[in-house]
């Protein structure tokens, strides 16, 4: 007998002779009611946009086969891309792994994560690959995992996306190095591909669920934070006060037909899709059918949560210095500084770390001052604040409840940035693609008319097109920040109206720094 | 105080939220039995008042994301034990060694120890479900007849079972406290006192009416007892069949008056002659009988134990002065009675005077440890072999120490491997050493080092099995007490499986254990055949008293459930209406609307009806069930293998044996269903059900779609509340 054991105690027919005496014995305190206090109210999404409500949507996300089949083809083609950059052509516009790596996936990726949030988590072969080792299966509800299972130590844990950001930041600074994403060597791809599969199967092997997603992998602070901008919601609860009175919390433990969350989201408190992989395993497991998969209007994860992080604003702050960072690197002056670094130091070439940390740390620096600027010149000293934990996520300062919401503000412009700095490749290159498949089999070389053919070729194209999404970053940006700015720092402010204005400029002003920055980079090549 | 630290106190315990990993779900909230916790309503994550935490760590085992982490001392004060007592002269004495709290200081000052858990996962231990928060709480009112009252929902004998249970592996074992590492709670000893105080209330009977339901039982033991009291209260008429010439069963002559005084023992059955039961003693039920009492009764219960003493067929087994315990048992046993003697009793064992006087005891369970401190008592040496390491001994390990302290030689990796003779009767035992890794491994025998030991008499204490002759008609007995695949949700959460095999309850890990028992309870409620049911050793194989009596209970309200009706019984004024468990797969939810258009054509019908998913439908509901519908959509696609949903199969699986419960199955399909449905009814077989109807409905055959009426669904419903509802006239008209 396996399933059937007291469990969902309503069940029941009335006028039994027969109880089960366990449920009798329960007398667990009542739960504290997050409606009553309006706790999620702003960040719910709105009911009707539940689309495992349709049939066929339903039917397909309890079936355990559809990650691994979102899964399956990622994985071939990023083993593919492993097999060919080693043994393949070294010219990298003909090579599949810098082709379809460097031209198309990366975009790909901006555009998934700026439209839907995590979907790329839900099909990653990285961690795909490692959930596969971990749980000894491709698709079945297995109960034995292969590993230590350990947890995230606190000490780190505490640091939530921040040590997500360290990893991005060493990976681009080496594909920078080894001009990996140029493209340069494929075969370079193909290890930095391999390094981070096998990363991620240590950390599968060493911790349980999927820490390294949460924790450790390079991608993920930055589709938790610019694929707040998303319109998925991700799977969260229908009803919350039946999750409230639910006995046995099966999205969270798991069950027999779902695995416990493995990004430990619940989605009874899930207030954004930051940290929901939509893995489908919580949707699986409720027994009381008690999951939606929603979608919600763009922006709504960046201006709703009331629970404001820390280390998602830090998060922002220092990818924003990166992509700055990347956008500076082509200036004339940068190239001169860079070059003077790397002789005193001794450095052999660019890009020298001391600048590479110094520019990103600068400009991480320079918001945090406009944060602290804003909380010295609008703070109202009346107001108290909530007392804080002493952990990193959970302090609270005067500082931090003007720089939080500040940089979730400027989320869109950031967002736009990293995508604007993807385009140029991908309008120029892409239809490297096809060719360098075709050399696969023979056909397409560096000969071939749709090799040397571009979506946009010209310079002046390529700057409108970035410009023209900097400039939808910026109005996306500046309406965040209004939005946030009155609720988040009004009630704080001795001028909130001030407040308001003063956050949307400065959304505004970085749009145009960022800009500007592309027109002189392009005056620079 | 802060969110995620709290500042530390003198009280040494220190709980850490790890907020990055807290989601805020209150699992731990709602269980904690201090009330340290609450939640932090601006980051929705749990907080802790170190300075009313008491350290029990209920929080570290519920939380589903390990996000919380308690560190610092027990806040437990000294459990309050009342010492063994060590008779001074052991010949002949049988008063009891294990005293009760003599007073009501010891009693209070022991039930202030309990934390009364929101969530107990000493219920869950205890195998009949006592509700121990609630009934020690009734100590610490002084309200003994309170305590008895929460005693009775679950149990009819707290005097016995408080006496003769394992607790360190049952309720004892699976206190929060144990688990946490410290010393649990005395339930024993606190449900002992209640007993001591103030009589166990006799047994309420609802007197029969013309109509009444009669119910026979075979044997008298305790699962016979617990099913004799259900039936009474159920208004049922109650004949016992008993082959020997006392009731109780094991009761009386398995547990030495040491353990269970012979007032105890007999009080249950003074009890139940006294409030009319129909005691037939000296009457042996044979196979060959069970046809004939199933035309005199409405219904059986198999409660006829597990008595056949297992032997060992090494060489020299046929010896004389080589015996199995049951005899032994029973012979010490008048021989310590009143009026009895132990000297004759010896001699009768052909231990005569002038001669040595061991006792070798084959195994150290809890029969081999009664056996042996038995056979102290009538003045014999006893020696204890076991072929199990120490480490995993069978017997309760404060059973174990106390035959020791009685001069009891108890040797463990040891095994028989012949008995030698002089003169047809048994001198000498050979014995060689066995090692054995670890629990579940079978131990291994080296062949070189041997024992030689003078004995002059062997008892075969290894344990029983169910007497072969009733075992064979009563189908799928034993049954296995094993719980398959996942836990079930609320007892992981009751975080009574993050046992770390604490110290206090010898490192066995009570929370699987008391799963595997949860299978014999829900298995008792089924019916073995139709209009015979099974309950204790009958159809576990040996087991113990609390299980014996909770199955007995279960099995009596089952059979008050069922109704059943031996032909030409008149039945009560109102025929009631089936229940009918409706159980469905559904994957979009068409077989979930199919489920309901099922069972509203069923409620018209006159059933009493419950739909449900698979995956909440609970044993409690299966238990209740006059009938079942089966639901599933069809997997796999026209050219892979098409059938049931896995969720369905599973549950078919999972499911008890059925014993010939009416059940009718359709599928749900949208190209071809082949032949899932004969599958699926095959399955349904399998697990002893007998399938009445089948069905498959195909995107044409839905209720919506249908322009006709009836629809192929109500269709079928028809024909399934036809077959339960003849079957229920048939039980009601005759
Ligand atoms: S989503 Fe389902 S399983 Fe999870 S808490 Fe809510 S009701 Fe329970
Ligand atoms: S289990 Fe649910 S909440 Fe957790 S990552 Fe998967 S889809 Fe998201
Ligand atoms: S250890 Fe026990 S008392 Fe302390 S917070 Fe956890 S559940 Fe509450
Ligand atoms: S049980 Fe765990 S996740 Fe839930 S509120 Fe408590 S600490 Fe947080
Ligand atoms: S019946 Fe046995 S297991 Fe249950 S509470 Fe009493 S002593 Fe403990
Ligand atoms: S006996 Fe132990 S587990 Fe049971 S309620 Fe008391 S403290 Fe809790």
């Amino acid at each position: 007998m396996a399933v059937l054991t007291e469990d969902h105690s309503r069940s029941g027919f009335p006028g039994s002779h027969q109880v089960d005496p366990i449920p009798v014995a329960i007398r667990t305190r009542p739960p504290s009611d997050p409606e009553a206090t309006g706790r999620f109210a702003a960040t719910d999404p709105p009911r009707g946009l539940d689309i495992a409500r349709l049939k066929r949507v339903g039917g397909l996300l309890r079936d355990r086969r559809l990650q691994f089949l979102l899964i399956l083809p990622n994985q071939i083609i990023f083993w593919l891309v492993i097999a060919i950059g080693i043994v393949g052509t070294v010219v990298p516009g003909l090579n599949f792994a810098t082709a379809i790596t460097w031209y198309l996936w990366f975009c790909l990726v901006f555009v998934m994560m700026v439209v839907v949030g995590r979907a790329w988590c839900a099909m990653c072969p990285f961690g795909g690959f490692g959930e596969w080792v971990q749980r000894r299966t491709f698709f079945k509800r297995t109960t034995k995992s292969l590993g230590l299972g350990l947890k995230m130590p606190e000490r780190v844990a505490q640091y939530g996306f921040l040590l997500s950001v360290g990893a991005f930041l060493v990976l681009t600074w080496i594909e920078e190095f080894f001009n990996i994403a140029g493209p340069g060597n494929p075969m370079a791809t193909s290890f930095m591909v391999l390094g981070i599969v096998g990363t991620a199967l240590v950390f599968f092997l060493t911790f349980e669920r999927r820490t390294f997603c949460r924790y450790v992998c390079p991608l993920s602070a930055l589709i938790g934070t610019v694929g707040a901008m998303g319109s998925v919601a991700g799977f969260r609860t229908r009803d919350r006060s039946v999750c409230l009175s639910c006995a046995t919390k099966d999205c969270m433990r798991g069950d027999a037909e779902g695995f416990g969350c493995p990004w430990y989201t619940w989605p009874g408190s899930a207030d954004s899709n930051a940290a929901c992989g939509l893995c489908t395993e919580c949707y699986k497991a409720c027994p009381s059918d008690n999951i939606g998969l929603y979608l919600q209007p763009p922006l709504t994860s960046v201006v709703a949560p009331s629970r404001r992080r820390a280390d998602v604003a830090w998060s922002v702050a220092l990818l924003f210095g990166l992509v700055l960072y990347q956008q500076v690197n082509a200036l004339g002056a940068f190239v001169s500084l860079d070059n003077w670094l790397n002789t005193h130091l001794h450095f052999p070439q660019y890009p020298n770390p001391v600048d590479y940390v110094g520019i990103i740390a600068a400009v991480a620096v320079v918001l945090a001052a406009i944060g602290r600027l804003f909380s010295v010149a609008f703070a109202r000293r009346d107001v108290v604040l909530a007392p804080g934990g002493t952990s990193f996520v959970e302090r609270t300062s005067r500082f931090r409840s003007y720089f939080v919401p500040l940089m979730y503000g400027i989320i869109p412009v950031v967002g736009a940035d990293y995508f604007a700095r993807q385009l140029p490749k991908f309008l120029r290159y892409v239809p490297r693609v096809p060719v360098s498949i075709g050399h696969l089999f023979g056909f397409g070389s560096t000969s071939s008319r749709l090799y040397h053919a571009s979506l946009i070729a010209s310079n002046a194209g390529i700057i409108a097109v970035q410009d023209l999404v900097i400039a939808l970053g910026t109005a996306a940006a500046m309406w965040a920040s209004w939005r946030i700015a009155g609720r988040d720092l009004a009630p704080l402010s001795r001028r909130p109206l001030a407040a308001r204005v003063a956050a949307t400029a400065l959304a505004g002003a970085l749009g145009v720094v960022v800009a500007v920055l592309y027109v002189w980079m392009n005056a620079a090549n | 105080m802060t969110i995620t630290e709290t500042e530390r106190t003198d009280t040494g315990r220190h709980v850490t939220v790890l907020v990055d990993r807290c989601a805020g779900c209150q699992e731990c909230v709602i269980r904690c039995p201090a009330g340290a916790l609450s939640m932090e309503s601006a980051s929705w994550t749990a907080q802790a008042d170190d300075a009313l935490c008491v350290g029990c760590r209920q929080c570290e085992r519920t939380c589903p994301f390990s996000a919380i982490v308690v560190e610092g001392p027990l806040a437990l004060a000294t459990r309050v034990d009342p010492p063994v007592r060590h008779p001074v002269e052991l010949h002949a004495n049988v008063t009891e060694t294990r005293p009760g709290y003599a007073t009501w200081d010891e009693a209070i000052a022991e039930a202030n120890r309990c934390l009364a858990c929101p969530d107990p996962t000493c219920v869950r231990g205890c195998p009949a479900h006592n509700d121990i928060p609630a009934f020690v709480a009734a100590i610490r009112d002084h309200d003994l007849e309170t305590a008895h009252a929460i005693l009775r929902r679950t149990t009819v004998l707290p005097d016995v079972c408080s006496r003769v249970c394992n607790q360190a592996a049952q309720c004892e074992g699976s206190c929060t406290w144990s688990l946490a590492g410290g010393e649990p709670v005395a339930i024993g000893r606190l449900e002992r006192f209640i007993a001591d105080q103030v009589a166990v209330p006799a047994p309420v009977v609802v007197e029969p009416t013309a109509t009444a339901l009669s119910v026979g039982i075979v044997g008298s033991g305790p699962a016979a007892i617990g099913a004799a009291y259900e039936l009474l209260a159920g208004g049922a008429r109650v004949t016992v069949y008993e082959r020997d010439d006392r009731p109780g069963g094991l009761l009386v002559w398995g547990i030495p008056d040491f353990t269970l005084p012979d007032v105890v023992a007999r009080r249950p059955w003074e009890d139940l002659v006294a409030a009319g039961v129909d005691l037939r003693l000296a009457t042996s039920v044979e196979p060959g009988d069970l046809d004939q009492l199933l035309e005199a009764h409405d219904a059986l219960v198999m409660a006829h134990g597990a008595g056949q003493a297992m032997r060992l067929s090494v060489p020299g087994a046929d010896l004389d002065g080589v015996g199995t315990a049951t005899a032994f048992l029973q012979g010490a046993k008048a021989a310590l009675d009143p009026g009895g003697d132990p000297a004759a009793f010896r001699a009768s064992l052909g231990v005569a005077p002038g001669r040595g006087r061991r006792v070798l005891v084959l195994g150290a369970g809890n029969t081999a440890m009664d056996v042996a401190r038995l056979a102290r008592r009538v003045g014999l040496e006893a020696t204890c072999v076991d072929w199990l390491d120490e480490r995993f001994a069978l017997a309760r390990p404060d059973e174990l120490a106390e035959a020791r302290a009685e001069g009891v030689d108890v040797r463990f990796s040891r095994t028989l491997t012949s008995l030698e003779g002089f003169d047809g009767r048994v001198v000498r035992a050979v014995l060689s050493h066995t090692t054995q890794r670890d629990r579940t491994s079978a131990p291994v025998v080296s062949p070189d080092a041997l024992d030689v030991l003078a004995v002059d008499l062997v008892v075969m204490a290894m344990g029983y099995r169910i007497e072969e002759g009733l075992r064979a008609h009563v189908p799928q007995t034993p049954i296995v007490k094993r719980h398959r695949g996942f836990a079930p949700g609320r007892w992981s959460a009751s975080g009574i499986l993050a046992n770390p095999a604490s110290p206090a309850c010898f490192a066995q890990p009570v929370g699987a254990l008391a799963l595997d028992r949860e299978v014999g309870l829900w298995e008792s409620a089924m019916p073995r055949r139709e209009r015979l049911w099974a309950a204790g050793d009958a159809l576990t194989g040996p087991s113990t008293v609390v299980e014996a009596m909770a199955q007995g209970r279960r099995a009596a309200r089952a059979v008050l459930d069922a109704r059943p009706s031996r032909d030409g019984r008149a039945h009560g004024a109102e025929p009631s209406s089936p229940r009918v468990l409706v159980a469905y797969a559904s994957a979009s939810g068409t077989t979930a609307r199919l489920a309901e258009v099922v069972g509203d054509e069923l409620r018209r019908s006159g059933a009493t009806v419950s739909v449900l998913p698979v995956e909440r439908v609970d044993a409690l509901a299966v238990a209740q069930a006059d009938a079942l519908v089966l639901g599933s959509w069809v997997e796999g696609l026209v050219v892979a293998r098409v059938r049931a949903a896995r969720a369905m199969r599973d549950f078919v699986d999972g499911l008890p044996w059925l014993g010939g419960r009416p059940v009718a199955v359709y599928c749900t399909y949208g190209v071809n269903p082949r032949t899932a449905p004969a599958e699926l009814a095959h399955q349904v077989e399998a697990r002893g059900g007998t399938v009445v109807a089948s069905a498959t409905f195909g995107p044409g055959d839905r209720a919506e779609d249908a322009r006709i009426r009836p629809t192929k669904p109500e269709a079928f419903a028809h024909r399934v509340a036809a077959q339960v509802l003849t079957q229920r006239a048939r039980a009601t008209v005759a």
